[in-house]
């Protein structure tokens, strides 16, 4: 039996208790910051990393009060236009739904259409939306060097009601598919950060190999509400080559190895330690499903070294997905970035042993739109649902099955779209709007004041191989002052969002910590239906000639000068007044200047 | 002070009286209005109060498509050097009309250079831009400069001098006899300017400003300014052509014209704690390697010219 505790050590033992109730119960109020990296290969030879860091604030009654970490410009900007939630994301690239996968939680989440997107849903009564929405773009694109404020006027941005996100009408979203995206617009996100890119994970930011990739984004989002306070997640995915010096040798079977590479390769340096601030520094390598099954049919265990790849180092964790119906399942390598510092740094990477060609799950249908007709006159807008065959591994393929998709679809005004057109033709063949379409929300555009919003439920056979849908549109004018600089370069319709409701692109992973969850692990494991966003259009539209006013002003200036020239040149001019003039003066030395009405002065002496 | 009576002594009759005060009170009106000439001469030259207590610097590059590659490193270059004399991102409204550093036509993305040898990253790490692509424009670029503004417009985007102010302006892109092209579609006259930095004067948004441009035929821009306290440089005079200065074969346009090279050139050998002056600056630059003649417009400019120009 054990010896009683002396009072001393008891009274020790209380204190101790005590602080922890009180650490514990004070956490809640305190703000949280975490960074995590997610590096996965990809099957086209390239790397995808994803940075994600997330601040937490927690709710308080006063608006202003001190903050820790938490970017005081984000908890004022959220009390100021009373946000709810908002997302914005400045892309440069596609994202390659073939190659890259469009059924997982990264394509789902952080696959973003190119240039900037911008959606927010406010706390407010409705008639006042739009007047802060305004505010809100222009304090936006101050604080992230962009031209958000594009954005303000009416013809810009609108308001869906359930093909984006169900909403009760609070919600605007607006897109800009031609902003530049460039270190301008990551340096006011990094300093939102509290280590900057100084330390921790943000300092593996080299900006030439982060603009060098095939596919950017920068994204940031906002929720807000009374009972979690602010939460901001700030998530920077990247699709990069690797400089595959080490990769290309030919393997004898199976052809090309696939490049191996590390963190040193993508980003030219490494990890050496966490940001202080933060709660938890991680970095995860993804092995997909895919690959997993790959492995295991080769005959070993697929874990961080088997036959077919190895990692540069051994993981701290293997998390290995749950629930997974199929029995394959995704894993995770976790490297926990605070055992390491500057004299060991962390370089993750993979070396290949053998060839391995896989596939990434793709969405059910791939969406792509497209433009059909010549001229500048008319035109027709086309998007088209190509099966992946999916779906026929998770569904039962019988009669009545049928796959839901949602279209959204924003068009400006001078594309003219005429929703009375729409066609749809599914495996070639004309189908009656009623049969395909469940629900449709149409706001036709108007001219100079708002665009046309176009929200529809369709409903596919399962055994659909393709589909297409068509609308006719005529080309509008612009006026002279409207037209960008660059105007015969084109004008953009922004991308469109095809979701598919049924399908969820959740993952669980277990919790092996119970005091404290990844937020990218949670992410994962949130509902997200699957998303895709289609190509952007660019529209030609009839451009006039810019130098007419020019010329106008030019030949009507002449023409009136030559008339009121001539005119005031035959009421006043006497021939041979000149002559008379000299003969009376008499002074054959004096020079007589007289003006003629036809704009020159002639001497005679 | 000489009082006293003095002048002949009239009828002393009482309407004439005040009369006779009237020559001994004249020398002393004199007297006293020479001593006031002086300190009136002063507070019309500076206004009352207004020490030099910050600097601003408003750079503007106004063309836009790949091939004026070499205008956007020039206002570039310039950001960079302000920066690095001491100015921070918050006093500098850096409009650049095209994006160049992650133009798909640029073989090093997130990386501009104004010099063959790429030696420096002008773009860095840290750049921040205030106006860009569509929204340098004419209209925002003196509402820029006279602070008239709508109210949703940031801070950050506005130019908050006051009378302590000094200001650098330097603009850059295509000009011509009184005029510069803004994104190919407008045009900036050298009225417009001068009313603008008029109503900056009147409104005290300034103590001093310096205006450089770099455009050919740059100095006509200057022709109209009226206001005191402005210093103008230009490129080149009426009639003459600025002239870039070499072309990098690897990115495959010109990277930098020869007024600014020659500029930076001055600046590089400059640290936040030299004493430069600006008569050492217009002495530097040479007219046989410009191939144009730098002109500089002192006569609004009170004081002598030594001092640094962004100090």
């Amino acid at each position: 039996m054990a010896p009683p505790l002396s009072p001393p050590a008891l009274r020790r033992l209380l204190l101790l208790v005590l602080s922890l109730l009180i650490t514990s119960v004070a956490a809640e109020n305190v703000e949280e910051f975490t960074e995590e990296l997610l590096l996965r290969p990809l099957p086209d030879r390239k790397a995808l990393a994803h940075f994600h860091f997330r601040s937490s604030a927690p709710p308080s009654a006063a608006p202003s009060r001190h903050h820790h970490h938490f970017p005081k410009a984000i908890a004022q900007l959220v009390h100021q236009f009373h946000i709810k939630e908002l997302e914005l994301s400045f892309t440069q690239g596609r994202w390659n739904y073939e190659q890259w996968g469009g059924y997982d939680p990264m394509s789902t989440n952080y696959a973003k259409p190119p240039g900037v997107e911008l959606w927010a849903t406010f706390d407010l009564p409705l008639g006042e939306i739009d007047a802060t929405w305004k505010n809100l773009t222009h304090t936006l694109s101050g604080l992230f060097c962009a031209s958000i404020n594009f954005l303000e006027s009416s013809t810009a941005f609108s308001s869906p009601r359930w093909g984006f996100k169900l909403n009760e009408g609070n919600l605007r979203y607006g897109a800009l598919p031609r902003e530049a995206v460039c270190t301008e617009n990551l340096t006011p996100w990094l300093k939102l950060l509290p280590c900057r890119d100084k330390a921790g994970i943000a300092s593996l930011l080299y900006r030439p190999s982060v603009y060098k990739g095939y596919y950017h984004s920068q994204k940031l989002k906002l929720a807000s509400s009374k009972s979690f306070g602010i939460i901001l997640d700030q998530t920077l995915t990247v699709v990069l080559q690797p400089d595959s010096v080490r990769g290309k040798q030919l393997h004898s079977a199976d052809g090309q190895l696939q490049p191996s590479w590390s963190m040193k390769d993508l980003f030219n340096r490494k990890l050496s330690g966490k940001c202080l601030v933060s709660k938890s520094s991680r970095v995860f390598f993804e092995i997909e499903k895919n690959i997993v099954d790959k492995v295991d049919k080769s005959g070993t265990e697929a874990s961080w070294t088997n036959e077919i790849f190895v990692l540069s180092s051994a993981p701290d964790r293997v998390l290995k997905e749950i629930n997974n119906m199929d029995g394959h399942s995704s894993s995770i390598c976790e490297y926990d970035v605070s055992n390491y510092n500057e004299d060991a740094p962390l370089d993750v990477g993979v070396t290949w042993k053998l060839p391995l060609i896989w596939s990434c799950t793709p969405a059910p249908y791939h969406a792509n739109r497209f433009l059909m007709g010549s001229g500048n006159e008319r035109g027709s807008i086309s998007l088209s649902f190509i099966s992946t065959n999916m779906h026929k591994q998770l569904f039962d393929v019988s009669n009545d099955c049928s796959i839901k998709a949602v279209v959204f679809q924003v068009v400006p005004w001078y594309v003219k779209v005429y929703y009375h057109t729409l066609e749809i033709f599914i495996d070639g063949n004309n189908k009656a709007i009623s049969e395909v379409v469940d629900k449709i929300n149409v706001t036709p555009s108007e001219d100079k004041l708002f665009p046309g919003t176009l929200e529809m439920l369709l409903r596919f056979p399962c055994s659909m191989q393709s589909a297409a849908l068509s609308l006719d549109f005529d080309k509008g004018f612009l006026h002279i002052d409207e037209y960008p600089p660059d105007a015969n370069q084109g004008f953009d319709i922004p991308s469109a969002l095809v979701t598919f409701p049924e399908f969820n692109s959740s993952r669980s992973y277990p919790e092996t910590d119970s005091l404290f969850v990844s937020p990218l692990l949670r992410t994962f494991k949130e509902d997200g239906v699957v998303k895709s966003y289609t190509e952007v259009l660019l529209v030609p539209l009839t451009t006039p000639d810019f130098s007419m006013p020019y010329n106008v002003i030019t030949f009507t200036c002449t023409v009136l000068a030559l008339y009121f020239g001539s005119l005031l040149n035959a009421l006043r001019r006497r021939t041979g007044e000149e002559e008379r003039e000299l003969k009376k003066a008499g002074n054959p030395t004096m020079l007589i200047c007289l003006p003629v009405y036809d704009a020159h002065i002639s001497c005679v002496i | 002070m000489a009082s006293g009576r003095g002048g002949i002594p009239g009828p002393s009759r009482p309407c004439r009286l005040p009369l006779l005060f009237l020559p001994a009170l004249l020398p002393l009106l004199v007297l006293l209005a020479f001593s006031f000439s002086p300190s009136s001469a002063v507070a019309a030259a500076a206004s009352p109060g207004a020490m030099h207590n910050n600097n601003w610097a408003v750079l503007v590059c106004t063309s836009r498509f790949w091939f004026n590659y070499r205008h956007m490193a020039n206002t570039l270059s310039l950001y960079r050097t302000v920066k690095r004399l001491g100015i921070p991102d918050e006093r500098i409204i850096l409009m650049l009309a095209d994006d160049m550093a992650c133009n798909p036509r640029n073989n090093y993305p997130a990386q501009v250079f104004n010099n063959e040898n790429h030696q420096l990253n002008l773009y860095g790490d840290n750049v921040e831009v205030d106006y860009r692509g569509y929204e340098v424009t004419v209209e925002n670029f003196l509402r820029v400069l006279t602070g008239r503004h709508e109210s949703a417009v940031p801070r950050s985007k506005r130019l908050l001098s006051d009378e302590g102010s000094h200001i650098l302006l330097y603009m850059t892109g295509h000009g011509g006899d009184e005029f510069l092209k803004f994104q190919d579609n407008e045009e900036l006259q050298s009225h417009d300017l001068a009313d603008a930095v008029k109503q900056m004067k009147e409104k005290h948004r300034f103590k001093e400003l310096l205006i450089m441009v770099d455009t050919c035929q740059a100095a006509t821009l200057f022709s109209q300014l009226h206001s005191p306290g402005v210093l103008a440089i230009g490129s080149s005079m009426k009639g003459e052509n600025s002239y870039s200065h070499h072309l990098d074969s690897d990115i495959g346009v010109s990277v930098v014209d020869r007024f600014t090279f020659y500029t930076l050139a001055f600046f590089e050998k400059l640290n936040m704690y030299s004493n430069a002056s600006l008569n050492s600056l217009f002495n530097s630059y040479n007219p046989s390697m410009l191939l144009s003649t730098a002109y500089y417009r002192m006569d609004l400019y009170e004081r002598p010219l030594n001092e640094v120009i962004v100090r």
